[in-house]
């Protein structure tokens, strides 16, 4: 019997895993680590900035980025590899998310890694941005921003209709009279060209507006047994229904299916958009119009909603030391700055916030301080375990109200009945 | 069949027996396990005997879900079925013409399902998507396939017509076997077209056509969850397009709550079954006597 010739192929791969092995000394001591964040791709390459600075930062850890489409997919990926016992060291989520995982004791609290810190300390952080991550006394988390819910809006069609810009203290009239002065139907098919606002029907846009109407959202805001929309709530949620049923200056159902409002703003074809931070990277890709932010519009006060994200370590990472260091790194001066500089982010550091990296960027948006100027009048939603569950409910009741022309009153009886039981399943 | 020949038999069928086994009925028992649990995957899982079961019955949105199912499963696999039988009809011949035929309709199978959905979502598109523009041209109604209830389940309803590829080769064998000498012996004795399909090939067919609406129907159960994801949210809203695999998802994978997604598979194996059990109850004598008959 005559043994088979090896490969030429198969030789060179012996020889250079013999080669790699030869300079595995330093190997050895590398820590890995994994990193899951979600996000546009923009998003994405603004997280991959930081990963790669870091690497270049030292070489004891090596972090491994993994990125997904949105938080549905990323929420899959995480609870599905932690019951498998190989969870990620790091994930970012935001803060109206992550208690469901802080519940089930699936994450590992920072307070002590934050009191050893050279980096940072608590105190260089916006509060705004840390208490919403505190869990039954503990930081969980680390925020990477403190953004909020703003106005984008298209300048150059203001300019051309002559309006006058929206500003601090303009109110929800200011914006209906505006939105209605920029729908215009070019072509005279009955059906608008351009709209004059894009606003997305779930419950993360209405509560801002409720707020500032003087109204409640929930009937305790620390410990939630339930939704309570009182008058002032009712009020404000009929307003905003009325965007697109009464005053009929956003896209309907079907040509929000066909295009999102995101996509409507790039294009030109959308005079204001309610978003947060997260838009800004796309956006600066605008090269044919002006376009800058406000503050969201009063209804009686200046209010709007948090939006942060955080660093959360896993409670089962077995480089906990290691995923630290990351967040040292990503959330200190060097990383929030490479974020705010790629527009993604609103730092959470103050040092930054306040920095020219953040407030005055070659690119847009001109009045980045409008995202500062928000902080001390931003609320939270409640952190409570089931509220992925209790938005995706709202959202799909606030939907169908919003293109069908429902009413608030029957629309807060059925978002009251419909997650009752869930409010009765939460953990806080 | 002497031992040697079932040693073999048993050998070639061994790894599809391994294969199902580990993948299919040892998860079905976890399933059974985990119904009675509270279990997030991340704690340790707490007893709760028959209360999922129970949450259930009582879930307005598993109730919807489970109707969305039933009228799915009722529409798409007659629908399928005819589909197939027909495209079979038309295209088991020999010639090239045939032959492209036949790759033409196997390619939506043979897709990606994930692609495939995005192509969908495309297609669907209101304003942009050729189906309407088609629809648009020819001076017909232009649905609003992804913002109307109605629509949607029309559109997934679609979607599943078009991957039909499995059952549509099962017939096209099965047609190939129909002899042509009783085609003959049919047409001497006066029979047109229509009197040999329905006296002689479609009796033929018959316990073939069963088998291939049994498995239908356990496709059609489960294919579902890819377009209801991806094309149709399981919108319109609030839960017009959500089918129990949906469900099942979202509870398990999206909500941490895996005693209750595998209570709702739970259900979801006792309908299938008796589903099955009556179109066997059905039409499994009538396909016997059909076939006797032919």
């Amino acid at each position: 019997m005559t043994r088979r010739r090896r490969s030429p192929i198969a030789l060179v791969l012996v020889l250079l895993s013999v080669a790699a092995g030869c300079d595995a000394g330093p190997e050895d001591e590398v820590t890995r680590i994994t990193v899951m964040v979600s996000g546009d791709p923009e998003e994405i390459d603004a997280y991959r900035a930081v990963v790669t600075a870091f690497e270049r930062s030292q070489n004891v850890v090596d972090a491994q980025l993994l990125p997904f489409a949105d938080r549905d997919d990323l929420i899959v990926r995480l609870s599905t590899s932690i019951a498998g016992g190989q969870p990620p060291d790091l994930f970012l989520m935001n803060y109206r998310y992550y208690a469901q995982f802080a519940a089930r004791d699936a994450l590992e609290p920072v307070d002590s890694y934050l009191r050893m810190s050279d980096a940072f300390s608590a105190e260089d952080f916006f509060e705004t941005s840390m208490t919403p991550f505190r869990w039954q006394g503990e930081q969980m988390c680390l925020p990477q921003n403190v953004s909020s819910l703003v106005v984008y809006y298209n300048a150059d069609r203001f300019v051309q209709a002559g309006l006058p810009l929206p500003a601090e203290g303009w109110t929800w009239d200011d914006m209906v009279r505006s939105a209605r002065a920029l729908t215009i139907d070019d072509d005279g098919d009955a059906t608008p060209d351009v709209y004059g606002l894009g606003v997305d029907p779930e419950i993360i846009r209405l509560a801002p507006f409720i707020w500032s109407n003087g109204g409640a959202l929930v009937d305790d805001q620390a410990a939630p047994t339930r939704f309570a929309f009182d008058a002032p709530a009712l009020s404000a949620m009929q307003r905003f229904l009325d965007l697109r049923s009464v005053d009929r200056v956003t896209p309907s159902d079907e040509e929000a299916e066909a295009e999102d409002a995101e996509s409507r703003f790039l294009n030109g074809r959308l005079g204001m958009l309610m978003e947060s931070r997260r838009v800004v990277p796309a956006f600066r890709t605008i090269s044919s119009f002006q376009w800058d932010v406000a503050p969201l519009p009063i209804l009686s006060e200046q209010v709007s909603v948090l939006h942060a994200d955080a660093y959360c370590i896993t409670a089962g990472s077995d480089a906990k030391e290691a995923s630290w260091r990351f967040i040292e790194f990503a959330l200190g001066p060097e990383g929030q700055r490479i974020t705010a500089e790629a527009g993604r982010t609103v730092p959470s550091l103050r040092s930054i916030a306040d920095s020219d990296a953040f407030l005055e960027p070659a690119s847009p948006p001109l009045h980045s301080e409008v995202f500062l100027d928000q902080i001390p009048r931003l609320l939270a939603v409640p952190v409570v375990s089931t509220w992925a569950e209790i938005e995706d409910v709202a959202n799909g009741i606030i939907e169908e109200a919003y293109y069908g022309g429902g009413r608030a009153l029957e629309v807060a009886v059925e978002l009251t009945i419909q997650t009752e039981n869930l409010f009765a399943r939460a953990e806080r | 069949m002497d031992q040697h020949e079932r040693r073999g038999l048993w050998l070639m069928a061994a790894p599809f027996v391994l294969g199902v086994t580990v993948l299919v009925v040892m998860p079905a028992v976890g399933s059974f396990a985990m119904a009675v649990y509270e279990w997030d995957l991340v704690r340790p899982p707490r007893f709760v005997g028959l209360d999922n079961l129970r949450e259930l019955l009582d879930d307005p949105v598993f109730r919807i879900s489970l109707r969305n199912s039933l009228l799915y499963a009722a529409v798409a696999v007659p629908l399928r079925l005819l589909c197939a039988l027909g495209l079979a009809l038309l295209l088991y011949g020999h010639s090239r013409l045939h032959a492209a035929g036949r790759v033409a309709v196997l390619v939506p199978t043979v897709i990606p399902d994930v692609v495939y959905a995005l192509v969908w979502l495309w297609i669907l598109n209101p304003i942009y998507g050729p189906l309407n523009l088609v629809l648009g041209a020819a001076g017909l109604p232009t649905p609003s396939w992804l913002s109307q209830p109605g629509p949607a389940r029309w559109a997934v309803v679609l979607m599943g017509v078009f991957q039909l590829g499995e059952a549509f080769l099962i017939v096209v064998a099965v047609r190939r076997l129909v002899p042509e000498e009783l085609q003959e012996i049919a047409a001497m004795s006066g029979a047109g077209r229509w009197g040999r399909l329905v006296r002689v090939t479609l009796p033929i067919m018959a316990p073939a056509l069963l088998l291939v609406a049994m498995r239908d129907t356990i496709v059609s159960l489960q294919s579902t969850f890819l377009p209801a994801l991806i094309v149709t949210a399981g919108g319109p809203p609030p839960y017009a397009t959500t089918y129990l695999p949906l469900f099942a998802y979202r509870n398990g994978f999206e909500y941490l709550r895996y005693g209750y997604a595998s209570a709702t598979t739970v259900v979801m194996l006792v309908l299938t079954a008796s589903i099955l059990w009556l179109l066997y109850r059905a039409f499994g004598r009538w396909s016997r006597r059909a076939w006797e008959r032919a």
